[in-house]
């Protein structure tokens, strides 16, 4: 198993040494500690641990800010309050402050290592996550496409950008829910969306509505089978799909949405371009 | 149209809306409708899963979300909805609904949400359920409406 860095945030060395004897005798690694908010991001930078655990009553900064200075620094690192203070007040800030576990002081021994065990799993989850689902969600399309027009869509390259969009016509939005939350989008022209639901219903004059349904079936269908492969490859991401709202109109831009990963991609299918977007968020912990 | 969870929707408005600097709240009128929303300009799509599936539509006019965005930001006076404002506009829709599944988790009914999809122009919403209960809302005088597109599992 890979060894787990740890740097142990504490104005009191006394607390250091304690939580640095537990964390030693779990099987961590403590690679440094730091008593304040200047300290610990010097630490962070340079040491580069896996976690940090934080204090939240310090003289000067607290935890909740000496965190956030963190994460100006490293973004995704992995911070664990371990701390006698702990309202709803706390909770709040420690939430939006994307903390990634809460222990409890006077430190429990099997508390903390679980915390911290947990914190490397779910790390580990999210990057096998990231590995997996831009090829997944593709093969999905292609195999949706193929079951349903016998016809496979060629995609170009894709981007990890995650910028503005303004609609080719239709868009379909499909909240994506599990052990991380996201959702994908799939926009097309009008023309393409008629071209398709036409195909399929085997009819030139279809109405409107119907084109807007099929395209929200077809939609629902690619992003069902991409959340079962992943959940084929791993049980633990428990991926499901809300099912599809339709937007369509004369001008729809599609904001910026703030994802900690996310892909777009166009696919050129025999009916016309389509767009697709998935993105995932890490979850809050719990 | 469910009243249970209904209500727990408005509760979140009435709860979070003043926690962000928005005092006057008011409720104007519950009703269903179709699963055709024509919408104002901005709507914020979050998806909902559990013992009810489907999604809840925040939908406001550009001036409402600059109101609103501008208060969340310290009370600016936006002249643009630009990027950031959008950002804290999807970040409402997030606050709003991960307060009403706290709600909902009082009257024992479980949800997760998905992260939310924010939209901008003139446009139309097909919603996935046949019937979708509208909540009707002013915030700070700004019409707000909930749109619930949601079924009972």
């Amino acid at each position: 198993m890979k060894e787990i860095n740890i740097v142990v945030v504490d104005d009191s060395p006394f607390s250091v040494a304690m939580i640095s004897n537990i964390l030693t005798g779990s099987g961590f690694n403590v690679i440094g500690s730091a008593n304040g908010l200047e300290e610990a991001v010097e630490a962070v930078k340079t040491l580069q641990p896996d976690v940090v655990t934080m204090d939240i009553t310090m003289p000067g900064a607290d935890g909740i800010e000496c965190t956030n200075a963190i994460h100006k620094v490293v973004p995704r690192q992995k911070v664990v309050i371990v701390s006698s203070m702990m309202d709803e007040e706390i909770i709040r800030r420690a939430k939006k402050a994307k903390v990634s576990g809460y222990v409890q002081k006077p430190v429990d021994a099997e508390e903390l290592t679980l915390a911290i065990n947990r914190v490397m799993a779910d790390e580990e989850l999210f990057i096998e996550l990231e590995g997996l689902y831009t090829t997944v969600f593709k093969e999905a399309l292609t195999d949706s496409f193929n079951k349903l027009f016998k016809t496979v869509p060629e995609f170009e390259a894709e981007f990890k950008n995650n910028n503005a969009q303004v609609s080719r016509g239709i868009s379909v939005v499909i909240g994506i829910i599990g052990k991380y939350s996201g959702r994908l989008i799939l926009d097309m022209s009008n023309e393409t969306a008629r071209h398709m639901a036409g195909t399929m219903m085997n009819s030139d004059a279809l109405p409107d509505e119907y084109i807007v349904n099929i395209v929200g079936e077809v939609s629902n269908i690619a992003a069902g089978n991409a959340c079962s492969l992943m959940n084929k490859t791993n049980k633990l991401f428990g991926l499901r799909v809300a099912p599809p709202t339709i937007v369509y109109g004369e001008s729809i831009t599609i904001s910026k949405s703030d994802f900690d990963t996310a892909f777009s991609v166009t696919a050129q299918t025999t009916f016309g371009e389509i767009f697709m977007n998935v993105g995932f968020n890490r979850g809050e912990y719990q | 149209m469910n009243t249970e969870y209904t209500e727990a929707f408005f509760n979140s408005f009435q709860n979070v809306m003043p926690q962000l600097g928005i005092e006057s709240v008011r409720l104007i009128d519950i009703q269903d409708i179709g699963s055709q929303i024509h919408t104002p300009e901005v709507v914020c799509i979050i998806g909902i899963i559990g013992d009810l599936r489907g999604n809840v539509i925040y939908a406001m006019s550009a001036d409402a979300a600059k109101k609103i965005a501008g208060t969340m930001m310290g009370g600016m006076e936006l002249d643009e909805f630009d990027e950031i404002a959008q950002s804290a506009v999807a970040e409402l829709g997030n606050m709003l609904a991960a307060n009403a599944c706290t709600e909902l988790s009082q009257i024992k009914i479980k949800v997760d949400v998905s992260t939310p999809t924010l939209m901008v122009g003139t446009f139309s919403v097909s919603a996935s359920a046949e019937r979708v209960t509208r909540i009707e809302l002013a915030a700070s005088d700004f019409p707000f409406d909930i749109f619930l597109s949601l079924e009972k599992r």
